[in-house]
């Protein structure tokens, strides 16, 4: 009983710092995203998932950028420029340093996060629109991602050995609040994207949150390839259906 | 019956003009499905009844006005993000502030290799 349960914590801290094999500094991959009206879809942003160096005099992290901006014919209307940045760990992922700085229409929202995975405490710094900045300090779980570098370490799971059905838990902080998220490994599927016919794993993420609606709605296909790039993601979410269809994908580390 | 479907015929082909204009504009095929069919049961009754109004082939060239509109679009309006200079900006300041963050940081014992 001893041995089985240090071989469970064993096998559980090998997945908890899994290792970055999939992706390295210098890749850039694009979306289209689309919202599904009465199954018509309409492109609405675009998306990239970009990775660079950030070095510092004692380190060198790695920076996981994400943006989002409307296409030009939705800007009078409804523009949205959007970034969202993680610094971190290229080797497992741990952030130490998170920024998102969003503007939707009139509305715009600026939040930062500085990690101490020492103590598992966040400082955070918040501004809304023209109000006053609000700091504020709260402890985490250990092992707790924001939103970017979770999206990435979905990546570095080892789908390979899991079995249909099979599920990951981890623990996201997004508005300074932790949040539950699971992903269920559906199987392999080979679907048709922009960057060739791939053989995916198939995954349905669900939330503790009411932002991902519904238990099998949600889903992402990634490469079966060491790459694991995401190439094809369907969402439900409060106002209807959401699509994000690979562009292109460039500097892909295998 | 035949005055129903013309209105009906007639506020379907409207919007299907509104929203072939808008950015939405594939989205403008549904309206104009409805005010073809209204259109046509409008049409089918007044033939029978005897005369047919102007006012229905006018609702029909409404109808073929949105659907060009918006196939026109859907084919030659590329869908592009032009003013990317702002993010750039954005994401420029982002990244400088964030090294000057970063250093202020205890980075000493992350185990990079």
């Amino acid at each position: 009983m001893k041995y089985l349960f240090i071989l469970l914590l064993v096998l559980t801290s090998i997945s908890v710092n899994a290792q970055n094999n999939a992706f390295s500094s210098g890749e850039k991959l694009t979306y289209v995203a689309s919202y599904n009206m009465s199954s018509i879809l309409t492109d609405i942003a675009q998306v990239t998932m970009e990775t660079s160096d950030a070095k510092t005099s004692k380190a060198t992290l790695m920076r996981l950028k994400c943006t989002a901006t409307t296409y030009s014919k939705w800007d009078t209307f409804f523009k949205i420029v959007d970034l969202y940045e993680s610094y971190v760990n290229p080797k497992n992922l741990t952030p130490y340093l998170y920024k998102r700085d969003i503007k939707e229409g009139n509305y715009s929202k600026f939040m930062k996060y500085t990690f101490d995975q020492k103590t598992n405490t966040i400082k955070s710094i918040q501004r809304k629109g023209l109000k006053a900045e609000e700091n504020k300090t709260f402890s985490i779980k250990s092992g707790t991602k924001d939103i970017v570098s979770s999206l990435y370490n979905i990546r570095l799971f080892d789908y390979k050995s899991m079995s249909i059905g099979s599920i990951k838990s981890f623990i996201i902080v997004f508005d300074r609040e932790e949040i539950k998220g699971q992903i269920t490994y559906l199987g392999k599927e080979t679907i048709s994207t922009n960057i060739g016919k791939k053989e995916c794993y198939k995954l349905a993420i669900s939330s503790s949150e009411k932002v991902l609606q519904g238990k099998n709605n949600n889903l992402l296909w990634l490469t079966a390839d060491e790459n694991k790039i995401i190439v094809y993601g369907k969402f439900k979410i409060p106002v209807g259906n959401g699509e994000l269809k690979i562009k292109s994908a460039e500097g892909l580390k295998n | 019956m035949k005055r129903l479907f013309t209105i009906l015929a007639m506020i379907t082909a409207v919007f299907s003009v509104i929203i072939s204009v808008l950015p939405i504009s594939n989205l403008a095929i549904l309206p104009a499905i409805v005010a073809l069919i209204f259109t046509a049961l409008a049409f089918y009754i007044s033939k029978k009844t005897g005369e047919v109004k102007k006012i229905i082939q006018f609702i029909f060239l409404l109808t073929i006005l949105a659907l060009s509109l918006s196939a026109y679009k859907a084919i030659f309006t590329s869908t592009e993000v032009t003013n990317t200079n702002e993010l750039k900006n954005k994401e420029k300041e982002s990244k400088e502030k964030a090294i000057e963050e970063l250093e202020e940081l205890e980075l000493d014992d992350i185990n990079l290799e």
